[in-house]
C-alpha cells in the first residue's frame, strides 16, 4: 500500500505562504507562494504572464516549457519554491522589445503556428536547442521537441521553422 | 496544479534529509526532479504531509574508482548523464538509457535515483480517480483489482517503468542505500522486491544516493533497446539490455545478462535464455531462441492496452536484435 496516501493532514495546515524571489526575463520580482505552487502558475496568476500555456498540468504535453537558468523545464511539475533565487526565461522574454527573435519570425514565415496553445512551449525548446546546437539536424530538432505535443499535428513547419532559425537554406512559405 | 497543501523542507545534506525521514515516517516524500511524484501528487495518489526536497545537494560528477568501476550520483540529472564525456566514453549503455527516458524536459529535470525509485504503473492507478473508479484497489488499501478482476488482495499486477533500471541489471550494477544508520551497499537486482504493493527493498527512512557500476571485462559486448510506438515521450512496450563476455576465440559466450523491463513488477533477468547462451558458440539461431526463451519465461503483464501476446512477440524481436547488437560490439 502507498502509505503516504494515507498521510496525515497535521502538516497541511502548517504550509506557510513564503516570499521568494524570481529573475523572470531579466527583471527580479518577489512573490509569495505556497509549497504547493507549482511555476506555471506563479508566472501566469501572480506574476501575470500568461504567454505560457498549462494545458495538461502533469509533465506530458510540454506546453507550459520554460527555460530555467537556461534548462528546458515544465513548469506544471516544478514547485515554484524551489526555483527561489534562479532566472527563468519565458516565451515573452524572446522579443527585443517589438522585434521578435529569429525563431519566432521564423515560425510566422513557415506556418508553424496553427491553434498556437503549443507555440510558447515550442519556441522555448528550440531556444534551448538553438542555444546548444547552433545548426540542428533534422533528428536533433525531433528529439528536442519530442517533449512538446501539438494536437493539431503541425510537426513538419514547425521543425522547418526551427530549420531556418538556424540559417540552414529552409525558404519561408508564408511570406 | 496540486489540490492539496502540504508543508515544505530543504535540507543541506543528505544526512539532514534522512534524519527528517526518519523524524516524520511515512508523511514524508523525497522531492528531486519531481517528474514521477508531482504528476502522482496532482493526481491524489499520493498526499504526503511534507515534501523533503534535495535540490540543495548539489550533485557530485560521475566518477571512475581506482579498480575502473565508476560511481554515479543519484542526484545527477538524466540530461548530464546523456551529455557526460565520462559516461558516453565507460558506459555508453546507461548514456543510451538516460537518453531513452521520457522527453528532453523529462530528463532535464529527472534525476537517475529518482528514475530507479518511480512507482508503478496500471491502467487505473494513473487515472484521475474521481470520475472513473470510486473505491480504491489493492494498492491504495481498498479490495479490489480493476485491471484483473480475479487479482487476489496480496498482489498487484502494476508495472515497473523504468529505463535505467535494465540497464544497470545488466551491467551488475550496486546501489548505496543512506539511512540515518549509516549506509549498505547491495546489487541494484536486490533493490526491487518484485511486488506491486511495495516495489522497493528500501525503509520509510533510507534515501539512494549512489549508483556504482563495474569495470566492463576485455571482451564484452552491451546491447540497449527501448521498444516503443512512438519513439519518444513514452513508456516502453518492453525495455532490452544486455551484456555479453566472450572467451578469448569470440565466439563463445563466457557470461551472458539479459534484463528486461517494463514487463513485470520488477525489472527480471531472463535466466533461462541466460543459460542457452553461456557456454554456446553465439550465431544468428542461438540468439533467436534465446529471445524466444525469454518471451516465454518472462510472461509479461499486459499495460498500457497491449494485450500479453502482443508484448511477448514484441519481445521476441527485439530482443533477438538486442543481443545481435552486443554480440557485434563484442566481437567487434
Amino acid at each position: 500500500m502507498l502509505e503516504a496516501t494515507r498521510g496525515s493532514r497535521t502538516a497541511a495546515t502548517k504550509a506557510p505562504t513564503q516570499l521568494i524571489s524570481l529573475c523572470v526575463n531579466g527583471e527580479w520580482r518577489e512573490v509569495a507562494v505556497k509549497p504547493r505552487h507549482t511555476l506555471v502558475e506563479v508566472i501566469r496568476d501572480s506574476i501575470g504572464l500568461t504567454g505560457t500555456k498549462a494545458s495538461c498540468e502533469s509533465g506530458t504535453c510540454g506546453a507550459c516549457t520554460v527555460l530555467l537558468e537556461g534548462r528546458p523545464v515544465l513548469g506544471c511539475i516544478t514547485l515554484a519554491i524551489e526555483c527561489d533565487g534562479m532566472e527563468i526565461r519565458t516565451v515573452e522574454g524572446l522579443a527585443q522589445g517589438e522585434k521578435l527573435s529569429a525563431l519566432q519570425e521564423a515560425f510566422l514565415d513557415q506556418g508553424a503556428v496553427q491553434c498556437g496553445f503549443c507555440t510558447s512551449g515550442m519556441l522555448m525548446s528550440a531556444t534551448a536547442l538553438l542555444e546548444n546546437h547552433p545548426k540542428p539536424d533534422r533528428d536533433q530538432i525531433n528529439k528536442a521537441l519530442e517533449g512538446n505535443l501539438c494536437r493539431c499535428t503541425g510537426y513538419n513547419a514547425i521543425v522547418d521553422a526551427v530549420l531556418q532559425a538556424s540559417g540552414q537554406g529552409v525558404k519561408p512559405v508564408m511570406r | 496544479m496540486i489540490l492539496f497543501d502540504f508543508a515544505y523542507e530543504r535540507p543541506a545534506t543528505a544526512e539532514d534529509a534522512v534524519a527528517m525521514l526518519a523524524r516524520l515516517g511515512a508523511d514524508a516524500r523525497l522531492l528531486a526532479g519531481g517528474t514521477d511524484l508531482l504528476p502522482n501528487m496532482r493526481s491524489e495518489l499520493l498526499r504526503p504531509g511534507v515534501l523533503i526536497s534535495l535540490n540543495a545537494l548539489a550533485p557530485e560528477p560521475p566518477q571512475v574508482a581506482a579498480d575502473g568501476s565508476v560511481r554515479i550520483d543519484a542526484l545527477t540529472r538524466l540530461a548530464s548523464l546523456e551529455r557526460s564525456g565520462l559516461i558516453r566514453e565507460k558506459l555508453p549503455m546507461i548514456a543510451l538509457a538516460a537518453r531513452a527516458v521520457g522527453s528532453n524536459q523529462i530528463r532535464e529535470m529527472g534525476t537517475l535515483g529518482g528514475n530507479l525509485c518511480q512507482e508503478t504503473r496500471c491502467l487505473y492507478l494513473n487515472q484521475r480517480h474521481d470520475f472513473q473508479f470510486s473505491a480504491p484497489c489493492f494498492k491504495l488499501g481498498g479490495d479490489c483489482c480493476y485491471p484483473f478482476p480475479r487479482n487476489a488482495p496480496t498482489t498487484c499486477w502494476s508495472v515497473y517503468m523504468s529505463d535505467m533500471a535494465p540497464a544497470l541489471i545488466a551491467l551488475d550494477a550496486c546501489v548505496e542505500i543512506l539511512s540515518d544508520a549509516g549506509s549498505r551497499r547491495i546489487p541494484i537486482e536486490a533493490f526491487f522486491t518484485g511486488s506491486g504493493l511495495k516495489p522497493f527493498n528500501v525503509g520509510a527512512a533510507e534515501l539512494v544516493r549512489t549508483v556504482c557500476i563495474p569495470a566492463q571485462p576485455a571482451h564484452s559486448g552491451w546491447g540497449f533497446h527501448k521498444s516503443t510506438v512512438r519513439g519518444g515521450l513514452e513508456f516502453g512496450m518492453a525495455v532490452c539490455a544486455v551484456c555479453l563476455r566472450m572467451e578469448g576465440d569470440g565466439k563463445t559466450c563466457a557470461e551472458a545478462r539479459i534484463a528486461l523491463g517494463a514487463v513485470r513488477e520488477r525489472p527480471v533477468r531472463a535466466a533461462g535464455a541466460e543459460r542457452l547462451l553461456q557456454g554456446a558458440v553465439l550465431d544468428r539461431a542461438r540468439l533467436a531462441q534465446a529471445a524466444a526463451q525469454a518471451s516465454k519465461e518472462i510472461d509479461p503483464l499486459p499495460h498500457h492496452g497491449f494485450t500479453r501476446r502482443h508484448l511477448m512477440d514484441n519481445l521476441k524481436v527485439y530482443l533477438r536484435r538486442t543481443l545481435e547488437q552486443a554480440l557485434e560490439r563484442a566481437q567487434g
